[in-house]
């Protein structure tokens, strides 16, 4: 079974039955993109070419990612995505890549989404508010007035806490850290669940390359108004060294954005609207992502590297 | 709109048509955030912080939990039992089901064309086998023997009667093994072992308590006699009432009658071997006297 994730379905409604939240909804999933109050309900252009290219017989399902070497259950069924291209404003389909379940359709887990995108905005966090305390401030050894005999209130200093200037008593104490470690296969899991949610939203595109013919910022506008990507972009590509034009229009503009793989995070793929993956990196993608599945886990409980005086260190001779 | 139907599937028809997930819309599981009671401040008592008013209670002068006022304290009165004399040092086997296991099988978390022992089973998570809480290996335990269909060449710790005669009926074989602690915890981590860097240790033979079921055939001991053993298995298919296969008929009966050598702990690798994990290679010994003490 397909699942592209375009929404244009033919259904029969009875309006009386349904809530009006679920109606909206209804008629939202016949129209085409996730329910946006700015997106018009008429079929976009792109809508109409994605469906005469899907009825010519001349579109394979290319194999182009190897996925000989990846392990999959044999009650899981692969998911397809279009190979697209962004060397036109028009969306020309080039073949389908074949994309493994487990990382492309593996189950929406929207509190690990909650979860890693938590970790990342905590695990740099450091707040640095310092409140001196009455032994920090400066003076305020020496007692102010005798203890009886004035007619005053008794002091013993005038840095302490009930003083105008004085120290504060349980203030903030220096810098703080907010630093949590979230297990690695939490985070491969966070990637697999932003991956799968933008995938069966329909908000994954997957290219060739990111090459464009020209640096001029509107040309990817224009596109991604012809494509009806969003509002945003996020582009990635495999490595650091990415084509030039591209990077120049996306510089001038706020939401279009250009990634290298190793930059991928949950936070930014919820930010922004439409991934964009290069063919490249699904492949590496899978792969690693993959790994973390199947890998021995050191220190896991139970296991002999979690008891280090088990074994010890080398024999005696 | 495509139905919501069960499990992952159905997740993600349902998803194609609620609204974008961002930032604005994902939420904890409920319970994630754990909010502390307010303990002090707010409240009628709050002068007290909770203490109570004058005596034991407020100035922590409480004596230890069980004190009854001096006379001889309810835990002391009672007489003690050996209940749970030892019980940190007597063997545990935890059970394995042939209901499970079939459920593994079936799920490919388990592959039948390789003989399967500890290591196997472990690896396809059929349960968690800690040597540190003296678990000595898996005991196979009947529940799901009307529905067990698998052929395997199994190795475990002990199993009943019927779960022997299951496994035989089905055109297996089970054998009964003994794995000292040490060789135990090799077994259940191999990799983890091999990243330390030490030889693979020569398996013990059992201790004198378990010499006699581990050599005897009904058992299906390693110790025992072959011969011995065929006789046994002809014995209990009579005794249950089926025909048992002939094994030698079987494509996979080599597989079928791969067995270890009693000193040896893991399938493919004998004692006295190095892995090395790095350069992905196997040191063998040569040392004469190595080679005989490791022989024998």
């Amino acid at each position: 079974m397909l699942s592209v994730g375009h929404r244009g379905v033919l259904m029969i409604v009875k309006p009386a039955k349904y809530s009006k939240a679920l109606q909206r909804l209804l008629v939202a999933s016949m129209s085409t993109g996730p329910v946006q109050v700015d997106i018009p309900t008429s079929q976009s252009q792109q809508q109409t070419d994605q469906l005469t290219v899907m009825s010519s017989p001349d579109r394979p399902i290319l194999r182009m990612v190897d996925k000989t070497s990846l392990p999959r259950s044999r009650f899981s069924q692969p998911v397809y995505s279009w190979l697209e291209t962004l060397g036109d404003i028009k969306d020309e389909k080039l073949g389908m890549v074949e994309l493994h379940p487990d990382v492309f359709a593996t189950h929406p887990r929207m509190d690990i989404l909650h979860r890693c995108v938590r970790w990342q905005y905590l695990y740099r966090k450091i707040n640095y508010d310092f409140a001196r305390t009455r032994a920090e401030m400066r003076g305020g050894g020496r007692k102010p007035w005798p203890q009886k005999g004035t007619g005053r209130a008794r002091h013993g200093s005038i840095r302490s806490p009930l003083w105008h200037m004085g120290g504060k008593c349980h203030g903030p104490r220096g810098p703080y850290s907010y630093y949590q470690y979230l297990p690695l296969k939490y985070r491969a899991l966070g990637l697999k669940v932003a991956l799968t949610v933008k995938h069966s939203q329909g908000d994954l595109h997957i290219v060739d390359t990111l090459e464009i013919p020209t640096t001029d910022p509107e040309y990817l506008e224009d596109l991604v108004r012809y494509r009806n990507w969003g509002k945003s972009v996020l582009l990635v590509d495999m490595n650091e060294e990415i084509s030039e034009n591209v990077c120049e229009a996306s510089a001038q503009l706020n939401t279009i954005n250009v990634m290298p793989l190793v930059g991928l995070n949950v936070y930014s793929m919820l930010k922004h609207d439409t991934l964009v993956l290069t063919l490249p990196c699904v492949q590496k993608l899978e792969n690693k992502l993959l790994y973390q599945d199947n890998r021995h886990s050191h220190g896991a409980k139970g296991t002999i590297t979690a008891d280090r005086d088990v074994f010890g260190t080398w024999p005696d001779k | 709109m495509a139905s919501a139907g069960k499990g992952t599937r159905g997740a993600l028809n349902l998803l194609k048509n609620l609204p974008r997930v961002g930032l604005n819309n994902i939420k904890p599981l409920p319970g994630a955030f754990f909010k502390a009671p307010r303990r002090m401040g707010g409240g009628k008592s709050k002068r007290k912080c909770g203490r109570g008013h004058k005596g034991q209670g407020q100035r922590g002068t409480r004596p230890r939990l069980g004190f009854e006022g001096g006379n001889t304290p309810f835990y002391l009165r009672i007489p003690k039992y050996g209940y749970y004399e030892n019980h940190s040092r007597r063997r545990q086997y935890p059970p394995l089901s042939l209901y499970r296991l079939q459920y593994l099988i079936d799920m490919g978390r388990i592959d039948t064309t390789q003989p399967i022992d500890l290591a196997s089973l472990t690896i396809g998570r059929a349960l968690n086998i800690n040597p540190k809480r003296q678990h000595y290996g898996i005991n196979l335990v009947e529940e799901g023997a009307d529905i067990f269909q698998a052929k395997i060449n199994i190795e475990v710790q002990y199993a009943s009667e019927l779960a022997i005669a299951t496994v035989e009926r089905n055109g297996g074989t089970i054998t009964m093994s003994y794995y000292d602690p040490m060789s135990l915890h090799i077994l259940v981590d191999p990799i983890g072992f091999f990243t330390k860097g030490i030889p693979i240790p020569k398996r013990a033979l059992p201790p004198e308590d378990l010499v006699e079921y581990y050599t005897s055939a009904e058992s299906r001991g390693y110790l025992a006699d072959p011969k011995e053993i065929q006789k046994a298995r002809l014995a209990l298919a009579e005794k249950y009432g089926y025909k048992l296969p002939d094994l030698s008929l079987e494509e996979r009966f080599k597989m079928l009658s791969i067995r270890k050598d009693p000193r040896q702990v893991l399938f493919g690798l004998g004692a006295g071997w190095l892995v090395d994990m790095n350069r992905k290679t196997v040191l063998k010994p040569t040392d004469p006297e190595l080679l005989e003490f490791y022989k024998s």
